[in-house]
């Protein structure tokens, strides 16, 4: 009961602040431009001809088969929602600690029978019910905008959203750390962006570290790889997988909820320890 | 008489605050005993360290050095803080949720029972006038109307034990009135109330037993009563149209005052008082009353912290006459 009032809070303040409102706008207002930009004549099995954004494509001949051009088009389509869904999640959950941890708000959370653990846990759960749903709606709209236009189903896309929330799951374990050290939101929602951006190019670390001069910095780089998420790799992972080529591999995967699950349970001690 | 049970004790507790190498001794070795179904008031000015005492027995807070026992165990454990209510100094309901909704979220965290909490809802929003405003955002109440749900928060899980911090900061007077009625109802059902206050004659009223607080030392603590009592201060009034100029009293070597019409007189002890007596009746003197004086709250609360600047605070109460009488000149 206390977990289902921690999950309800949740969903309430993002309704009430208009994140999750937010949140299907930009996702409804992504999904009106595929569907409207999106128009393709197929014929017997094979892509005719198209348009995507009003410019027209025409195919001489046979085209490529439907399959491959679609299944194509979604693996693009997964690695934008990969940036987007995690960017617009982070913007979403950003303010959750801040807001629970605000002088006087969090003495009336605190004092009541219930765990510090629990009640920190309890909130990260309703984000992520809060985040599964949005991402759902998101990713659910886009496959079956394109599945309906051009009657290929992909499931692998659907089983995309799944790493995307993965990737997420793992970057909430570090806002939640920002959000109970710092009790800023703005902090909460910049780090995690920072290390997005950080995180891209560490997947190149060998080539990274071979330039560098020192053994210390090279070893460095190396560590910094392998602690933060692996958010390049699984982009790359995601979009293959989309395409049928490949499945993602498990270690950039395991250790990046690695990496989440440890900044959450910091988050949770720090929280433990806290006086208010 | 046999003492009840002790709810809350608290020994030789010290809480330090350290910020960026500065330090700031807000609770220093404080000794305190709460017993069942007490109301107990705990005085300061501010700044004095009642916050954090109150946030250190709700484990909001952890204490640098000493032991807090709350029900005879930790108040860190959440088992602990079952039935107790608390309405925190300035507490902010988050301004998405009604009046209703808040109630029902933090009574689901203290763990009671959905059917408990239909009925009680309602209930408890009436008790303290929120009744028309149940359905709207917390965030458009007004400053006290926000206490007021605070205060039905603090009740929702029947408690028998009750924290406030300052329960009537920013209630009108009616309200005040309203409130103080709700806690004493409250104690009847023999709940353990625990207030934190700078008003005087609203903690006079209302608790058992106080203690002050200054600059984070326990100086003083006794039941109203004794904290009160006076004094070695006399009201002599003689009969109208008699008089007795204070300067002859003064003159055989007696400590006076007037007050309006009243002569104040501080006397060593009953049996200076009797002599005055007679010395008054040798001169035919018709007395028409002797009271002895009590000083209100506010004066001992003044007096207690001015003159900690200049002597250390004994725990000890004012000593107490044998005489007893109508009191109270506030
Ligand atoms: N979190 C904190 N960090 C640093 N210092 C603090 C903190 N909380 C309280 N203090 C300090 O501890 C002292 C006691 O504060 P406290 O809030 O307990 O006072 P109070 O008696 O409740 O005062 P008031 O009547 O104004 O509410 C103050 O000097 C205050 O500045
Ligand atoms: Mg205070």
């Amino acid at each position: 009961m206390k977990t289902w009032a921690l999950i309800v809070d949740t969903w309430r303040e993002a309704l009430a602040r208009y994140t999750l409102l937010g949140f299907l706008a930009v996702s409804s207002l992504f999904l009106l431009i595929l569907t409207f930009a999106l128009n393709l004549d197929i014929v017997d099995g094979a892509l005719a001809a198209g348009t995507l954004f009003g410019k027209a494509f025409d195919l001489p001949g046979k085209g490529p088969a439907i399959d491959t051009v679609v299944v194509t088009g979604q693996s693009v389509f997964a690695g934008m929602l990969y940036v987007l869904g995690v960017f617009l999640a982070v913007f979403a959950t950003g303010s959750q600690v801040p807001n629970l941890q605000h002088r006087g708000t969090v003495d009336l959370y605190v004092t009541r029978p219930i765990g510090r653990t629990h009640l920190l846990l309890g909130r990260f759960l309703g984000a992520a019910t809060l985040v599964t749903a949005n991402l759902l709606f998101l990713c659910g709209g886009v496959f079956v905008v394109i599945s309906l236009k051009t009657h290929v189903w992909n499931a692998r896309f659907l089983a995309a959203s799944g790493l995307i929330l993965t990737v997420f799951l793992s970057y909430l374990g570090f806002m939640y750390l920002i959000g109970v050290l710092t009790s800023s939101t703005p902090l909460s929602i910049m780090l995690p962006y920072a290390l997005y951006l950080l995180s891209l190019p560490l997947a190149a670390h060998d080539r990274v570290a071979a330039a560098m001069d020192s053994r210390l910095a090279a070893s460095t780089i190396h560590t910094l790889y392998w602690v933060f998420p692996k958010t390049a790799e699984i982009g790359r992972d995601l979009t293959t997988y989309v395409l049928g080529k490949a499945t993602p591999a498990f270690v950039p995967l395991a250790t990046t909820v690695m990496f989440g699950a440890a900044c959450l349970a910091v988050a949770v001690v720090a929280f433990n320890r806290k006086n208010f | 008489m046999d003492i009840p049970p002790t709810v809350i004790a608290v020994r030789r507790l010290t809480k330090e605050f350290r910020h960026w190498g500065r330090r700031l001794l807000a609770l220093d070795r404080v000794d305190l005993e709460v017993h069942r179904g007490e109301v107990f008031g705990l005085l300061g000015a501010n700044g004095a360290g009642k916050t954090t005492l109150v946030k250190i027995l709700l484990g909001l807070a952890r204490p640098t050095a000493g032991d807090v026992l709350v029900r005879g165990s930790s108040p860190r454990r959440p088992g602990t803080r079952r039935r107790i209510g608390y309405l925190p100094e300035g507490h902010r309901f988050p301004g998405y949720l009604t009046g209703d909704a808040s109630l029902r979220l933090f009574g689901r965290l203290a763990g009671v029972p959905e059917k408990a909490l239909d009925a009680r809802i309602p209930e408890l929003l009436e008790l303290v006038g929120l009744g028309e405003r149940r359905r709207d955002r917390v965030g458009r109440y007004s400053k006290g109307m926000t206490q007021r749900l605070g205060l039905a928060c603090a009740l929702l899980d029947e408690p028998d034990l009750l924290f406030l911090d300052e329960p009537t900061d920013g209630v009108d007077p009616v309200g005040r009135r309203h409130i103080r009625d709700i806690l004493l109802q409250t104690r009847e059902h023999g709940t353990t109330i625990f207030i934190n206050s700078h008003l005087l004659s609203e903690v006079e009223r209302t608790c058992d037993r106080v203690a002050i607080l200054h600059e984070g030392r326990l100086v003083r603590q006794g039941t109203v009563q004794d904290l009160t009592a006076p004094s070695r201060r006399f009201r002599l009034r003689l009969a109208d149209g008699q008089s007795m100029l204070p300067e002859r009293l003064a003159e055989d070597g007696w400590r006076v005052v007037t007050n309006n019409g009243h002569l104040e007189i501080e006397v060593a002890d009953l049996e200076a008082l009797n002599r005055l007596v007679d010395r008054l009746r040798a001169d035919r003197r018709l007395i028409a009353e002797i009271s002895p004086v009590r000083t209100a709250l506010e004066d001992v609360f003044i007096e207690v912290v001015e003159g900690e600047e200049h002597s250390p605070g004994s725990l000890e109460n004012g000593s107490r006459t044998g005489v007893h009488g109508p009191g109270g000149d506030r």
